[in-house]
Protein backbone atom coordinates (compact mmCIF):
# COMPACT_ATOMS: atom_id res chain seq x y z
CA UNK A 1 0.00 0.00 0.00
CA UNK A 2 2.50 2.05 1.04
CA UNK A 3 4.66 1.36 -2.00
CA UNK A 4 1.64 2.17 -4.24
CA UNK A 5 1.55 5.26 -2.61
CA UNK A 6 5.21 6.06 -2.91
CA UNK A 7 4.94 5.88 -6.30
CA UNK A 8 2.14 8.05 -6.59
CA UNK A 9 4.43 10.55 -4.96
CA UNK A 10 7.04 10.08 -7.46
CA UNK A 11 5.17 10.59 -10.96
CA UNK A 12 5.64 13.68 -12.24
CA UNK A 13 2.36 16.57 -11.33
CA UNK A 14 0.36 16.33 -14.81
CA UNK A 15 0.78 19.78 -16.79
CA UNK A 16 -2.38 21.20 -19.09
CA UNK A 17 -0.42 23.25 -21.13
CA UNK A 18 -2.92 25.82 -22.58
CA UNK A 19 -1.84 27.84 -25.76
CA UNK A 20 -3.38 31.16 -26.61
CA UNK A 21 -4.92 30.17 -29.33
CA UNK A 22 -6.49 27.05 -27.83
CA UNK A 23 -7.56 29.18 -25.09
CA UNK A 24 -9.24 31.56 -27.53
CA UNK A 25 -10.85 28.71 -29.24
CA UNK A 26 -12.18 27.06 -25.90
CA UNK A 27 -13.66 30.88 -25.44
CA UNK A 28 -15.17 31.08 -28.84
CA UNK A 29 -16.96 28.09 -28.58
CA UNK A 30 -18.27 28.63 -24.80
CA UNK A 31 -19.73 32.04 -26.43
CA UNK A 32 -21.41 29.99 -29.56
CA UNK A 33 -23.15 27.96 -26.36
CA UNK A 34 -24.55 30.45 -24.64
CA UNK A 35 -25.94 32.34 -27.87
CA UNK A 36 -27.54 29.16 -28.56
CA UNK A 37 -28.83 28.55 -25.54
CA UNK A 38 -29.98 31.69 -25.07
CA UNK A 39 -31.90 31.32 -28.39
CA UNK A 40 -33.50 28.20 -27.33
CA UNK A 41 -34.38 29.75 -23.66
CA UNK A 42 -37.76 31.09 -24.89
CA UNK A 43 -39.30 27.87 -25.87
CA UNK A 44 -37.94 25.90 -23.49
CA UNK A 45 -39.17 28.47 -21.05
CA UNK A 46 -42.77 28.54 -22.09
CA UNK A 47 -42.61 24.74 -21.70
CA UNK A 48 -41.56 24.87 -18.45
CA UNK A 49 -44.99 26.86 -17.62
CA UNK A 50 -46.97 24.29 -18.29
CA UNK A 51 -45.15 21.26 -17.22
CA UNK A 52 -46.96 20.93 -14.24
CA UNK A 53 -49.55 19.54 -16.65
CA UNK A 54 -47.09 16.82 -18.01
CA UNK A 55 -47.28 18.52 -21.58
CA UNK A 56 -44.12 19.23 -23.89
CA UNK A 57 -45.11 20.56 -27.11
CA UNK A 58 -43.69 19.27 -30.34
CA UNK A 59 -41.68 21.99 -30.92
CA UNK A 60 -41.94 25.31 -33.22
CA UNK A 61 -42.85 24.91 -36.33
CA UNK A 62 -44.50 21.40 -36.64
CA UNK A 63 -48.03 21.20 -37.03
CA UNK A 64 -48.73 18.70 -33.64
CA UNK A 65 -47.22 15.87 -31.65
CA UNK A 66 -49.74 13.02 -33.70
CA UNK A 67 -48.93 14.38 -37.16
CA UNK A 68 -45.89 16.87 -37.05
CA UNK A 69 -46.21 17.28 -40.84
CA UNK A 70 -49.41 18.40 -42.19
CA UNK A 71 -50.23 16.02 -45.47
CA UNK A 72 -51.45 17.94 -48.43
CA UNK A 73 -51.50 14.87 -50.50
CA UNK A 74 -48.74 15.98 -53.18
CA UNK A 75 -50.29 19.30 -53.96
CA UNK A 76 -48.02 22.24 -54.13
CA UNK A 77 -48.79 24.56 -51.54
CA UNK A 78 -48.16 28.09 -51.00
CA UNK A 79 -49.29 29.65 -48.02
CA UNK A 80 -51.23 32.91 -48.29
CA UNK A 81 -53.04 36.11 -46.61
CA UNK A 82 -56.08 37.16 -44.69
CA UNK A 83 -56.84 40.21 -44.42
CA UNK A 84 -59.43 42.95 -46.24
CA UNK A 85 -58.45 41.94 -49.33
CA UNK A 86 -58.34 38.56 -49.33
CA UNK A 87 -59.86 35.90 -48.04
CA UNK A 88 -56.88 33.39 -48.65
CA UNK A 89 -57.28 33.25 -52.97
CA UNK A 90 -61.00 34.73 -52.64
CA UNK A 91 -60.72 38.17 -53.63
CA UNK A 92 -62.77 40.01 -51.41
CA UNK A 93 -64.66 43.36 -53.54
CA UNK A 94 -66.51 44.90 -50.90
CA UNK A 95 -67.87 44.09 -47.13
CA UNK A 96 -68.96 40.97 -47.31
CA UNK A 97 -72.30 41.09 -45.33
CA UNK A 98 -73.78 38.25 -42.59
CA UNK A 99 -76.53 36.22 -44.19
CA UNK A 100 -79.37 34.88 -42.50
CA UNK A 101 -79.26 30.94 -42.09
CA UNK A 102 -82.62 31.35 -43.87
CA UNK A 103 -81.86 32.40 -47.06
CA UNK A 104 -79.85 29.27 -47.17
CA UNK A 105 -80.29 26.25 -49.58
CA UNK A 106 -82.82 23.80 -47.74
CA UNK A 107 -83.72 26.54 -45.48
CA UNK A 108 -85.54 27.88 -48.48
CA UNK A 109 -87.12 23.96 -49.29
CA UNK A 110 -88.37 24.31 -46.30
CA UNK A 111 -90.30 27.35 -46.47
CA UNK A 112 -91.70 26.57 -49.44
CA UNK A 113 -90.05 28.85 -51.64
CA UNK A 114 -88.54 26.03 -54.24
CA UNK A 115 -92.23 24.20 -53.99
CA UNK A 116 -93.71 21.98 -52.59
CA UNK A 117 -91.65 19.12 -54.18
CA UNK A 118 -89.01 19.86 -52.69
CA UNK A 119 -90.83 21.34 -49.32
CA UNK A 120 -91.98 18.17 -48.61
CA UNK A 121 -89.00 16.28 -49.81
CA UNK A 122 -86.84 17.72 -47.38
CA UNK A 123 -89.59 17.51 -44.73
CA UNK A 124 -89.11 13.20 -45.71
CA UNK A 125 -84.88 12.81 -45.65
CA UNK A 126 -85.03 10.94 -43.14
CA UNK A 127 -87.81 8.69 -43.10
CA UNK A 128 -87.23 8.11 -47.23
CA UNK A 129 -84.06 6.24 -46.01
CA UNK A 130 -83.87 3.90 -42.67
CA UNK A 131 -79.90 4.85 -42.14
CA UNK A 132 -80.70 8.88 -42.48
CA UNK A 133 -82.76 8.93 -39.59
CA UNK A 134 -80.36 6.44 -37.77
CA UNK A 135 -78.11 9.05 -37.98
CA UNK A 136 -80.01 12.09 -37.78
CA UNK A 137 -81.39 11.11 -34.13
CA UNK A 138 -78.28 10.99 -32.31
CA UNK A 139 -77.38 14.06 -34.21
CA UNK A 140 -80.21 15.99 -32.59
CA UNK A 141 -79.72 14.61 -29.46
CA UNK A 142 -76.10 16.76 -29.20
CA UNK A 143 -77.76 19.40 -31.14
CA UNK A 144 -79.11 21.24 -28.61
CA UNK A 145 -78.31 24.93 -27.27
CA UNK A 146 -77.01 23.64 -23.77
CA UNK A 147 -74.95 21.11 -25.86
CA UNK A 148 -72.67 23.06 -27.85
CA UNK A 149 -72.56 26.05 -25.45
CA UNK A 150 -72.49 26.48 -21.69
CA UNK A 151 -71.32 28.10 -18.91
CA UNK A 152 -67.38 28.57 -18.34
CA UNK A 153 -65.28 27.03 -16.11
CA UNK A 154 -64.27 29.57 -13.38
CA UNK A 155 -60.30 28.64 -13.34
CA UNK A 156 -58.82 29.19 -16.00
CA UNK A 157 -55.46 27.53 -17.55
CA UNK A 158 -52.99 30.06 -18.11
CA UNK A 159 -51.74 29.89 -21.65
CA UNK A 160 -48.07 31.99 -22.11
CA UNK A 161 -47.74 30.17 -25.77
CA UNK A 162 -50.79 29.95 -28.08
CA UNK A 163 -48.20 28.01 -30.45
CA UNK A 164 -48.34 24.99 -28.10
CA UNK A 165 -51.57 25.62 -27.05
CA UNK A 166 -52.97 25.13 -30.78
CA UNK A 167 -50.95 21.96 -31.06
CA UNK A 168 -52.61 20.12 -28.43
CA UNK A 169 -55.76 21.14 -29.81
CA UNK A 170 -54.89 19.93 -32.85
CA UNK A 171 -54.08 16.72 -31.16
CA UNK A 172 -56.96 16.80 -29.51
CA UNK A 173 -58.83 16.46 -32.96
CA UNK A 174 -57.26 13.49 -34.18
CA UNK A 175 -57.72 12.00 -31.03
CA UNK A 176 -61.06 12.84 -31.23
CA UNK A 177 -61.19 10.95 -35.20
CA UNK A 178 -61.20 14.15 -36.92
CA UNK A 179 -59.49 13.57 -40.55
CA UNK A 180 -58.09 16.71 -40.64
CA UNK A 181 -58.56 20.07 -38.74
CA UNK A 182 -57.63 24.27 -38.71
CA UNK A 183 -57.39 26.33 -36.98
CA UNK A 184 -57.93 30.49 -37.87
CA UNK A 185 -58.86 33.74 -37.48
CA UNK A 186 -62.38 34.01 -37.48
CA UNK A 187 -63.92 36.14 -39.90
CA UNK A 188 -66.30 38.31 -38.59
CA UNK A 189 -68.92 37.81 -42.01
CA UNK A 190 -68.74 33.93 -40.84
CA UNK A 191 -70.75 34.48 -38.84
CA UNK A 192 -74.84 34.66 -39.90
CA UNK A 193 -76.99 37.45 -39.00
CA UNK A 194 -79.34 35.00 -37.95
CA UNK A 195 -80.06 32.01 -37.43
CA UNK A 196 -83.34 30.09 -38.49
CA UNK A 197 -85.30 29.01 -35.84
CA UNK A 198 -86.48 26.01 -35.32
CA UNK A 199 -82.91 25.21 -37.16
CA UNK A 200 -82.97 22.71 -40.18
CA UNK A 201 -81.65 20.28 -39.24
CA UNK A 202 -85.15 19.86 -36.79
CA UNK A 203 -86.86 19.27 -39.39
CA UNK A 204 -84.62 17.03 -41.86
CA UNK A 205 -84.83 15.12 -38.26
CA UNK A 206 -89.00 15.22 -37.95
CA UNK A 207 -88.58 17.04 -34.71
CA UNK A 208 -90.66 19.44 -35.68
CA UNK A 209 -94.02 20.06 -37.53
CA UNK A 210 -93.63 20.77 -41.18
CA UNK A 211 -95.63 23.83 -40.58
CA UNK A 212 -94.08 25.10 -37.29
CA UNK A 213 -93.79 28.68 -37.64
CA UNK A 214 -90.14 29.99 -38.57
CA UNK A 215 -88.90 33.00 -36.60
CA UNK A 216 -84.76 34.60 -36.98
CA UNK A 217 -82.66 34.47 -34.16
CA UNK A 218 -79.89 37.36 -34.23
CA UNK A 219 -76.50 35.83 -33.69
CA UNK A 220 -74.50 37.68 -31.79
CA UNK A 221 -71.33 35.05 -30.86
CA UNK A 222 -68.09 37.39 -31.64
CA UNK A 223 -65.21 34.54 -31.01
CA UNK A 224 -62.28 35.65 -32.43
CA UNK A 225 -60.83 32.43 -33.09
CA UNK A 226 -62.40 29.11 -34.95
CA UNK A 227 -61.08 25.59 -35.26
CA UNK A 228 -62.28 23.63 -37.91
CA UNK A 229 -62.26 19.82 -38.27
CA UNK A 230 -63.48 17.67 -41.02
CA UNK A 231 -64.26 14.28 -41.82
CA UNK A 232 -64.02 12.62 -44.82
CA UNK A 233 -67.23 10.82 -46.61
CA UNK A 234 -66.34 7.10 -47.60
CA UNK A 235 -64.38 6.88 -50.87
CA UNK A 236 -65.26 3.34 -51.78
CA UNK A 237 -69.30 4.20 -51.00
CA UNK A 238 -68.75 7.21 -53.52
CA UNK A 239 -66.65 5.02 -55.72
CA UNK A 240 -69.86 2.60 -55.91
CA UNK A 241 -72.82 5.02 -55.91
CA UNK A 242 -74.28 7.52 -58.61
CA UNK A 243 -74.16 10.25 -55.82
CA UNK A 244 -77.71 10.54 -56.21
CA UNK A 245 -79.15 7.18 -55.26
CA UNK A 246 -79.86 6.63 -51.75
CA UNK A 247 -77.08 6.82 -49.78
CA UNK A 248 -76.53 9.75 -50.88
CA UNK A 249 -77.61 11.79 -47.86
CA UNK A 250 -76.35 9.22 -45.34
CA UNK A 251 -73.02 9.95 -46.56
CA UNK A 252 -72.83 13.56 -45.62
CA UNK A 253 -75.04 13.07 -42.28
CA UNK A 254 -71.92 10.27 -41.06
CA UNK A 255 -70.01 13.13 -41.47
CA UNK A 256 -72.19 15.35 -39.64
CA UNK A 257 -72.70 13.22 -36.54
CA UNK A 258 -68.83 12.59 -36.44
CA UNK A 259 -68.13 16.44 -36.65
CA UNK A 260 -71.02 17.30 -34.44
CA UNK A 261 -69.48 14.74 -31.62
CA UNK A 262 -66.04 16.14 -32.10
CA UNK A 263 -67.07 19.71 -32.12
CA UNK A 264 -69.11 19.65 -28.77
CA UNK A 265 -66.54 17.49 -27.25
CA UNK A 266 -63.67 20.12 -28.00
CA UNK A 267 -66.29 23.26 -27.26
CA UNK A 268 -66.76 21.53 -23.86
CA UNK A 269 -62.93 20.50 -22.96
CA UNK A 270 -62.53 24.66 -23.86
CA UNK A 271 -64.95 25.60 -21.90
CA UNK A 272 -63.31 23.77 -19.02
CA UNK A 273 -60.13 24.84 -19.41
CA UNK A 274 -62.05 28.14 -18.81
CA UNK A 275 -62.11 29.79 -22.12
CA UNK A 276 -65.62 30.02 -24.01
CA UNK A 277 -65.98 28.08 -27.13
CA UNK A 278 -69.17 27.47 -29.01
CA UNK A 279 -69.72 24.08 -30.82
CA UNK A 280 -70.60 25.00 -34.99
CA UNK A 281 -72.23 21.91 -36.41
CA UNK A 282 -74.98 20.69 -38.64
CA UNK A 283 -77.22 20.57 -36.14
CA UNK A 284 -76.98 24.30 -34.77
CA UNK A 285 -74.78 26.22 -36.92
CA UNK A 286 -74.39 29.31 -35.97
CA UNK A 287 -71.70 30.49 -38.58
CA UNK A 288 -71.31 29.58 -42.36
CA UNK A 289 -68.51 26.75 -42.75
CA UNK A 290 -67.06 28.24 -45.81
CA UNK A 291 -64.83 31.06 -44.54
CA UNK A 292 -63.97 29.14 -41.65
CA UNK A 293 -62.18 26.53 -43.61
CA UNK A 294 -60.49 28.83 -45.86
CA UNK A 295 -59.19 30.95 -42.79
CA UNK A 296 -58.43 27.86 -41.03
CA UNK A 297 -56.11 26.60 -44.26
CA UNK A 298 -58.22 23.78 -45.05
CA UNK A 299 -58.87 24.93 -48.61
CA UNK A 300 -59.80 27.13 -51.96
CA UNK A 301 -63.41 27.76 -52.91
CA UNK A 302 -64.63 25.71 -56.01
CA UNK A 303 -66.60 25.69 -59.14
CA UNK A 304 -69.68 24.49 -56.70
CA UNK A 305 -70.08 27.91 -54.99
CA UNK A 306 -69.17 27.87 -51.79
CA UNK A 307 -67.63 24.42 -51.01
CA UNK A 308 -64.38 24.42 -50.40
CA UNK A 309 -61.60 21.60 -51.30
CA UNK A 310 -58.86 20.44 -49.21
CA UNK A 311 -55.91 19.99 -51.11
CA UNK A 312 -55.52 15.74 -49.97
CA UNK A 313 -59.80 15.14 -49.92
CA UNK A 314 -61.32 17.73 -52.09
CA UNK A 315 -64.89 18.76 -51.27
CA UNK A 316 -65.31 15.03 -49.95
CA UNK A 317 -65.74 16.21 -46.55
CA UNK A 318 -68.35 17.42 -43.75
CA UNK A 319 -67.53 19.94 -41.33
CA UNK A 320 -67.98 21.50 -38.28
CA UNK A 321 -66.03 24.37 -35.99
CA UNK A 322 -65.33 25.54 -32.60
CA UNK A 323 -65.42 29.26 -32.00
CA UNK A 324 -63.47 29.94 -28.79
CA UNK A 325 -61.35 33.04 -27.53
CA UNK A 326 -58.74 30.39 -26.29
CA UNK A 327 -55.37 31.96 -27.15
CA UNK A 328 -54.10 29.81 -30.34
CA UNK A 329 -52.02 30.34 -33.09
CA UNK A 330 -54.03 30.91 -36.60
CA UNK A 331 -52.88 28.80 -39.40
CA UNK A 332 -52.72 30.87 -42.52
CA UNK A 333 -54.91 30.24 -45.79
CA UNK A 334 -53.25 28.20 -48.30
CA UNK A 335 -53.31 28.09 -51.75
CA UNK A 336 -52.60 24.92 -54.17
CA UNK A 337 -53.79 26.10 -57.85
CA UNK A 338 -57.93 25.21 -56.83
CA UNK A 339 -59.02 28.13 -59.11
CA UNK A 340 -56.70 27.64 -61.79
CA UNK A 341 -57.97 24.01 -62.14
CA UNK A 342 -61.64 24.59 -61.84
CA UNK A 343 -61.30 27.33 -64.12
CA UNK A 344 -60.60 24.59 -66.78
CA UNK A 345 -61.57 21.38 -65.75
CA UNK A 346 -65.42 21.96 -65.10
CA UNK A 347 -66.81 18.25 -65.16
CA UNK A 348 -68.81 19.07 -61.62
CA UNK A 349 -70.64 21.22 -64.26
CA UNK A 350 -70.97 18.44 -66.64
CA UNK A 351 -71.87 16.02 -64.56
CA UNK A 352 -74.47 17.37 -62.32
CA UNK A 353 -77.53 16.43 -63.13
CA UNK A 354 -79.57 19.53 -62.43
CA UNK A 355 -77.46 21.43 -64.25
CA UNK A 356 -77.07 23.47 -61.50
CA UNK A 357 -73.07 24.23 -61.94
CA UNK A 358 -72.44 27.46 -63.40
CA UNK A 359 -69.52 27.24 -66.60
CA UNK A 360 -68.33 30.39 -66.40
CA UNK A 361 -64.80 30.82 -67.28
CA UNK A 362 -64.05 33.27 -64.12
CA UNK A 363 -65.44 33.34 -60.98
CA UNK A 364 -67.97 36.35 -60.47
CA UNK A 365 -69.35 38.96 -57.43
CA UNK A 366 -70.95 37.54 -55.32
CA UNK A 367 -72.41 39.48 -51.56
CA UNK A 368 -68.66 41.28 -51.96
CA UNK A 369 -66.39 38.35 -53.03
CA UNK A 370 -65.47 36.59 -56.00
CA UNK A 371 -67.13 33.22 -56.53
CA UNK A 372 -68.61 30.58 -59.47
CA UNK A 373 -72.12 31.36 -58.70
CA UNK A 374 -73.42 27.41 -58.68
CA UNK A 375 -76.94 27.76 -58.60
CA UNK A 376 -78.17 27.09 -55.05
CA UNK A 377 -82.11 27.10 -55.93
CA UNK A 378 -82.04 24.20 -58.71
CA UNK A 379 -79.46 22.14 -56.92
CA UNK A 380 -81.35 22.19 -53.67
CA UNK A 381 -84.63 21.34 -55.25
CA UNK A 382 -83.20 18.61 -57.28
CA UNK A 383 -81.51 17.58 -54.16
CA UNK A 384 -84.67 17.78 -52.38
CA UNK A 385 -87.01 16.25 -54.74
CA UNK A 386 -84.97 13.66 -56.02
CA UNK A 387 -87.31 10.22 -56.04
CA UNK A 388 -84.09 7.96 -57.11
CA UNK A 389 -82.42 8.44 -54.39
CA UNK A 390 -82.12 10.93 -51.10
CA UNK A 391 -80.10 14.23 -51.91
CA UNK A 392 -77.45 14.34 -54.30
CA UNK A 393 -73.79 14.46 -53.99
CA UNK A 394 -72.67 13.54 -58.14
CA UNK A 395 -70.23 16.91 -57.64
CA UNK A 396 -68.30 14.83 -54.75
CA UNK A 397 -68.45 12.22 -56.70
CA UNK A 398 -67.04 12.89 -59.84
CA UNK A 399 -64.18 16.10 -58.91
CA UNK A 400 -60.86 14.94 -60.08
CA UNK A 401 -59.43 16.02 -56.28
CA UNK A 402 -62.12 14.12 -54.51
CA UNK A 403 -62.49 10.43 -56.03
CA UNK A 404 -58.92 9.11 -55.42
CA UNK A 405 -57.52 6.36 -52.96
CA UNK A 406 -53.62 7.11 -51.71
CA UNK A 407 -51.31 6.17 -54.09
CA UNK A 408 -47.74 7.84 -55.58
CA UNK A 409 -49.62 8.38 -59.25
CA UNK A 410 -52.61 10.35 -57.48
CA UNK A 411 -50.00 12.49 -55.48
CA UNK A 412 -48.09 12.64 -58.85
CA UNK A 413 -51.46 14.12 -60.26
CA UNK A 414 -52.44 15.95 -57.51
CA UNK A 415 -48.87 18.00 -57.95
CA UNK A 416 -49.70 18.45 -61.20
CA UNK A 417 -53.09 19.66 -60.84
CA UNK A 418 -51.64 22.45 -58.24
CA UNK A 419 -49.55 23.87 -61.22
CA UNK A 420 -51.70 26.06 -63.53
CA UNK A 421 -54.15 26.01 -66.19
CA UNK A 422 -52.11 24.26 -68.79
CA UNK A 423 -51.29 21.30 -66.30
CA UNK A 424 -54.51 20.86 -65.05
CA UNK A 425 -55.96 20.85 -68.47
CA UNK A 426 -53.60 17.88 -68.54
CA UNK A 427 -54.27 16.07 -65.52
CA UNK A 428 -58.28 16.72 -66.46
CA UNK A 429 -57.76 14.84 -69.65
CA UNK A 430 -55.77 11.80 -68.13
CA UNK A 431 -58.65 11.44 -65.39
CA UNK A 432 -61.29 11.17 -68.18
CA UNK A 433 -58.94 8.57 -69.77
CA UNK A 434 -58.65 6.87 -66.88
CA UNK A 435 -62.53 6.80 -66.56
CA UNK A 436 -61.98 8.27 -62.46
CA UNK A 437 -64.86 9.99 -60.95
CA UNK A 438 -67.56 8.47 -63.45
CA UNK A 439 -67.11 5.05 -63.00
CA UNK A 440 -69.51 2.83 -60.87
CA UNK A 441 -67.10 0.01 -59.16
CA UNK A 442 -69.92 -2.59 -57.88
CA UNK A 443 -67.56 -4.09 -55.92
CA UNK A 444 -68.37 -1.61 -53.11
CA UNK A 445 -72.09 -1.26 -53.07
CA UNK A 446 -72.75 -2.73 -49.58
CA UNK A 447 -75.75 -0.40 -48.73
CA UNK A 448 -79.69 -1.34 -49.67
CA UNK A 449 -81.78 0.54 -51.95
CA UNK A 450 -85.25 0.56 -50.95
CA UNK A 451 -86.72 3.00 -53.82
CA UNK A 452 -90.19 2.29 -52.94
CA UNK A 453 -89.35 4.71 -49.94
CA UNK A 454 -87.78 7.27 -51.68
CA UNK A 455 -91.18 8.59 -53.34
CA UNK A 456 -92.25 11.87 -52.50
CA UNK A 457 -95.36 11.63 -49.98
CA UNK A 458 -97.57 14.99 -50.68
CA UNK A 459 -100.04 15.77 -48.80
CA UNK A 460 -103.36 15.18 -49.82
CA UNK B 1 -46.45 -7.09 -50.63
CA UNK B 2 -45.28 -3.63 -51.96
CA UNK B 3 -41.89 -4.18 -49.95
CA UNK B 4 -41.46 -7.39 -52.41
CA UNK B 5 -42.45 -5.67 -55.81
CA UNK B 6 -39.37 -3.00 -54.70
CA UNK B 7 -37.01 -6.14 -53.98
CA UNK B 8 -38.71 -7.78 -57.06
CA UNK B 9 -38.22 -4.90 -59.31
CA UNK B 10 -34.22 -4.12 -58.08
CA UNK B 11 -33.47 -8.19 -58.56
CA UNK B 12 -35.13 -7.43 -61.97
CA UNK B 13 -33.01 -4.46 -62.57
CA UNK B 14 -29.61 -5.84 -62.02
CA UNK B 15 -30.28 -8.95 -63.59
CA UNK B 16 -31.31 -6.59 -67.18
CA UNK B 17 -28.00 -4.86 -66.53
CA UNK B 18 -26.31 -8.03 -66.51
CA UNK B 19 -27.92 -9.26 -69.32
CA UNK B 20 -27.51 -6.44 -71.62
CA UNK B 21 -24.36 -5.57 -70.57
CA UNK B 22 -22.56 -7.84 -73.07
CA UNK B 23 -23.77 -5.82 -76.41
CA UNK B 24 -24.29 -3.12 -74.83
CA UNK B 25 -20.43 -1.40 -75.31
CA UNK B 26 -20.76 0.23 -79.05
CA UNK B 27 -18.41 1.28 -81.01
CA UNK B 28 -19.45 5.27 -80.19
CA UNK B 29 -19.98 6.19 -76.45
CA UNK B 30 -23.23 8.39 -77.27
CA UNK B 31 -24.46 4.93 -78.50
CA UNK B 32 -23.61 2.81 -75.47
CA UNK B 33 -25.30 6.22 -73.61
CA UNK B 34 -28.76 5.90 -75.53
CA UNK B 35 -28.40 2.16 -74.96
CA UNK B 36 -28.40 2.56 -71.02
CA UNK B 37 -30.78 5.54 -71.26
CA UNK B 38 -33.13 3.36 -73.39
CA UNK B 39 -32.91 0.91 -70.93
CA UNK B 40 -33.98 3.30 -67.87
CA UNK B 41 -36.48 4.65 -69.59
CA UNK B 42 -37.87 0.97 -70.16
CA UNK B 43 -37.17 -0.14 -66.99
CA UNK B 44 -39.18 2.87 -65.21
CA UNK B 45 -42.10 2.87 -67.26
CA UNK B 46 -42.49 -0.86 -66.66
CA UNK B 47 -42.45 -0.63 -63.28
CA UNK B 48 -44.78 2.30 -63.19
CA UNK B 49 -46.81 0.25 -65.49
CA UNK B 50 -47.22 -2.68 -63.13
CA UNK B 51 -47.89 -0.51 -59.94
CA UNK B 52 -49.88 1.51 -61.70
CA UNK B 53 -52.10 -1.59 -62.70
CA UNK B 54 -51.80 -3.18 -59.73
CA UNK B 55 -53.42 -0.41 -57.41
CA UNK B 56 -56.10 0.29 -59.60
CA UNK B 57 -56.50 -3.14 -60.24
CA UNK B 58 -56.82 -3.53 -56.13
CA UNK B 59 -59.16 -0.93 -55.89
CA UNK B 60 -61.69 -1.94 -58.60
CA UNK B 61 -61.19 1.05 -61.34
CA UNK B 62 -61.64 -1.15 -64.15
CA UNK B 63 -61.28 1.81 -67.10
CA UNK B 64 -57.97 2.60 -65.39
CA UNK B 65 -56.99 -0.79 -65.23
CA UNK B 66 -57.04 -1.94 -68.92
CA UNK B 67 -56.24 2.31 -69.88
CA UNK B 68 -52.80 1.25 -68.30
CA UNK B 69 -51.79 -1.78 -69.80
CA UNK B 70 -52.62 -0.40 -73.23
CA UNK B 71 -50.92 2.53 -72.78
CA UNK B 72 -47.85 1.21 -70.22
CA UNK B 73 -47.67 -1.87 -71.93
CA UNK B 74 -47.76 -0.73 -75.24
CA UNK B 75 -44.35 2.20 -74.81
CA UNK B 76 -42.68 -0.84 -72.50
CA UNK B 77 -43.03 -3.23 -75.82
CA UNK B 78 -42.05 -0.42 -78.48
CA UNK B 79 -38.86 0.66 -75.98
CA UNK B 80 -38.00 -2.70 -75.65
CA UNK B 81 -38.10 -3.92 -79.27
CA UNK B 82 -36.13 -1.20 -80.03
CA UNK B 83 -33.68 -2.13 -77.33
CA UNK B 84 -33.50 -5.40 -78.23
CA UNK B 85 -33.20 -4.39 -82.20
CA UNK B 86 -30.52 -1.71 -80.95
CA UNK B 87 -28.70 -4.24 -78.58
CA UNK B 88 -28.79 -7.25 -81.42
CA UNK B 89 -31.43 -9.61 -79.93
CA UNK B 90 -33.60 -9.56 -83.08
CA UNK B 91 -33.13 -8.95 -86.69
CA UNK B 92 -28.95 -9.70 -86.81
CA UNK B 93 -29.90 -13.03 -89.19
CA UNK B 94 -31.70 -10.79 -91.95
CA UNK B 95 -28.60 -8.63 -92.07
CA UNK B 96 -25.73 -11.24 -91.93
CA UNK B 97 -27.69 -12.93 -94.88
CA UNK B 98 -28.08 -9.82 -96.76
CA UNK B 99 -24.22 -9.23 -96.18
CA UNK B 100 -23.53 -12.50 -97.07
CA UNK B 101 -25.52 -11.93 -100.65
Amino acid sequence: MSEISGNKEKEPKQQFPVSRRGFLRTGAAVAAMGVMGAIAAPSKMANATVSTLGYEAAGKGKWSKLKPKMSYGGASVSFVEHNDQWLGTSKLLGPVQRTDEQDGGFCLAIRGILGEKAKYGYFQQASRYPMASAFLNPTGAISGPEMVDGPVSPEKLPIPDPEQMSQHIKDLAYYLRADEVGIGKMPSYAYYASTMAPPQGAYAAGAVPPDAPISKAPVTGNLPNVIVVAVEQHLETYLATTGYDGISNSQSFRCYHATANISVIMAQYIRNLGYNARAQHFGNYEAVMGPCLIAAGMGELTRTGDCVAHPRFGFRTKVAAVTTDLPLAPDKPIDFGMLDFCRVCKKCADECPSKAITFDVDPVEHNGYLRWNTDAKICTTFRASNEEGVNCGRCIKVCPWNSKEDSWFHEAGIWIGSKGQGAAKFLKGIDDMFGYGTEIVEDYKWWLEWPELYKIKMPS
Amino acid sequence: MSIFLIFLAGILFLAGVLFIKPRAKQDKTWKTVIIWTLYVIFFVVACMGVSFVYINASVGHVKATSTAIFLFGGISLVLAVVLARVLGFIGTKKKAESLKA
